[in-house]
């Protein structure tokens, strides 16, 4: 029997020894004899770690006290120098009067799964570190659609997560959406991919690509499903504008064209006119020349202007020195357009500050707008444009109105959108808008009143001192 | 006895436009009337029957398609044949002539437009 009892102790395939009160080795196996050498009466601290004295956190010494069995991990060092980890088990030996005599110390190795463990905690740092990180939202659904666990993005941009459905802290709603991308892997078990709107924790709105995933349990079904989202909000973003710059491209392409007609014909009045020797004909001719040269330079003036960027350049203006201005620059085309162009302009209105060419270009932009007006108007047998000009405490106004053609509510409301024109697509759409936008800049705005048939008034409303956040103002007019 | 000059309306919201247009036509011995959009155009045509007419597209009132339909769609009117003279991108022009509900016009210039090419359209729609 105590031989058996001796094959089994030699054959355990771990370090056994069996120690004294003194922590001396009295016994060991092969196993441990091979690794750490005879032990001689040698204490186990000399054995395992080259101590001399005992290890502070001592498993024998804490069973030979309490007289029970215990479990720690120990780190070693064998007769090679090599660094072995161990999972140590202490048994109390008893005497018949039930006293501790001996400990039993048994050590596996396990310095191969400490090393394993350390690989898979450093994986899992990586991933974790992955998945807080990337730049996308990252939510994780049970077959409930509940969110079991989410990123750092999808905390900061939704909220708190766990629990809820993931229709409700996306998108706010109390029902499963229509097509869910989570539900149709769920389904089938594949990747799928939607576009979605969502709704971030502050109101935002933003557009993501959706792209859903299976997450496996251990029994190979569908446990989870990753869903992971791009804010593709500045894309679409990008795509209106894109879509814009077509519009706006081909409006001003169609708006060249017709003054290139335009420039065409007067060159070929001029031309036709001096070979018929019909004088009045090469003087039209060059009118109309002259004429499409101005509205060619008014577009490419609005388009630069709408390309850069400006800062308005402030000074002190006298109202009606600027008024009057624009009423002499503009005098000559009124007359080509047989409008009389009138003013009431009034010195004591004062002084105001603001960019003198800008608020000039907005200015010949309204008047030119209520030109084209009178021209369009058939039904009436004169036509006017007037300017005049109030001044109040804090503010000036200068009004533009005329007797043209009028605008319906629709042009009304779209009248300083950019890129629209009411006139046919002739225009480039971009003067009222131009207008509008200095307007802002100076901290001031532009009213409209208009009657199909009647007329239109443009009030120029700008505040006598230059705004104090003029930053904000530049942005809130380039929108 | 005299021959007498084939007629030509011309219609465009642009003065210049129309202007070189009729004087073109006009050099060429035809003669020409014009209205500013297709408004007045329709109303011209209740009492005028010009041999052709030129069509801007893009005209306020009553757009160049608009006025174009209600042309081919008044019998009395139908038989002229219609020139558009479009600056809009070949996109529209490509829509409009795959239209199913009338038929498409007798011929397309783009602006700017070529005097030869204009006269040599008119001369041969109206030969």
């Amino acid at each position: 029997m105590e031989m058996t009892y001796k094959q089994y102790f030699e054959a355990m395939p771990c370090y056994v020894t069996v120690q004294d009160r003194d922590l001396r080795v009295i016994d060991g196996n092969d196993r441990f004899r091979e690794h750490f050498g005879d032990w001689d009466g040698r204490y186990c601290y000399q054995l395992y770690k080259n101590r001399s004295e005992p290890c502070e956190q001592c498993p024998v010494a804490r069973t030979f006290d309490d007289g029970e069995a215990h479990r720690s991990e120990q780190l070693v060092t064998n007769l090679d120098g090599r660094e072995i980890s161990l999972a140590v088990f202490t048994t109390p030996i008893k005497n018949d009067k039930g006293e501790v005599t001996q400990v039993l110390e048994m050590s596996a190795d396990i310095t191969e799964i400490k090393r394993l463990q350390r690989q898979l905690k450093e994986s899992q740092e990586r991933y974790r570190l992955l998945f807080e990180e990337v730049p996308c939202y990252i939510s994780i659904q049970d077959k409930d659609l509940r969110i079991v666990e989410a990123n750092r993005r999808f905390r900061e941009d939704f909220g708190q997560f766990l629990g809820c459905k993931c229709y409700k802290t996306y998108k706010h709603r109390d029902e499963e959406c229509l097509h869910c991308p989570v539900q149709e892997t769920f389904t089938d078990g594949g990747v799928h991919t939607s576009e979605e709107v969502v709704t971030a924790l502050n109101g935002d709105q933003i557009n993501t690509l959706a792209y859903s995933a299976p997450i496996l349990g251990d029994d190979g079904q569908i446990k989870y499903v990753m869903e992971m989202s791009t804010n593709i909000t500045p894309i679409r973003e990008l795509q209106t504008q894109l879509e814009s710059m077509g519009t706006i491209i081909s409006s001003i392409s169609h708006g060249i064209k017709g003054m290139l007609t335009g420039l065409d014909g007067g060159t070929y009045l001029v031309n036709s006119g001096m070979a018929k020797d019909k004088p009045e004909r090469v003087a039209e001719g060059w009118d109309m020349v002259q004429r499409n040269v101005e509205r060619i330079r008014g577009m490419v003036m609005n388009i630069l202007y709408y390309a850069k960027d400006r800062q308005p350049n402030w000074e002190c203006l006298g109202v009606s020195d600027v008024v009057l201005d624009v009423v002499k620059t503009m005098t000559a085309k009124a007359e080509r357009h047989k409008v009389e162009l009138q003013h009431d302009v009034q010195l004591a209105v004062g002084t105001f500050e603001a960019d003198s060419q800008a608020i000039r270009a907005l200015l010949v932009n309204l008047v030119e707008n209520s030109l084209d007006a009178c021209g369009a108007d058939r039904k009436k047998d004169s036509h006017w444009v007037k300017m005049s000009t109030r001044g109040f405490t804090d503010h000036v106004e200068i009004e533009v109105a005329d007797n043209g053609i009028g605008m319906d509510q629709e042009i009304r409301e779209k009248a300083f959108t950019k890129f629209f024109s009411s006139k046919g697509m002739a225009g480039t759409g971009l003067g009222l808008f131009i207008s509008g936008n200095i307007a802002k800049r100076h901290g001031g705005d532009i009213d409209l009143e208009s009657e199909p048939g009647r007329g239109t008034r443009f009030v120029v409303k700008l505040p006598r001192s230059r705004p104090r956040d003029p930053v904000s103002l530049v942005a809130a007019a380039t929108g | 006895m005299g021959i007498t000059a084939k007629s030509v309306l011309i219609v465009d919201d642009e003065h210049d436009i129309r202007r070189f247009l009729s004087t073109i036509l006009e050099d060429e011995g035809y003669h020409t009337t014009t209205a500013c959009d297709g408004e007045q155009a329709l109303q011209l045509l209740e009492t005028l029957l010009p041999d052709l007419i030129t069509l801007d597209v893009a005209m306020p009132n009553k757009s160049g398609v608009g006025t174009y339909r209600a042309i081919r769609g008044n019998r009395a009117l139908a038989h002229i044949p219609v020139i558009l003279i479009t600056g809009v991108a070949p996109e529209f022009q490509e829509f409009i002539s795959t239209r199913r509900q009338v038929p498409p016009p007798d011929g397309y210039l783009p602006k700017p437009v070529n005097p030869a090419e204009l006269v040599a359209l008119v001369e041969r729609l109206l030969a």
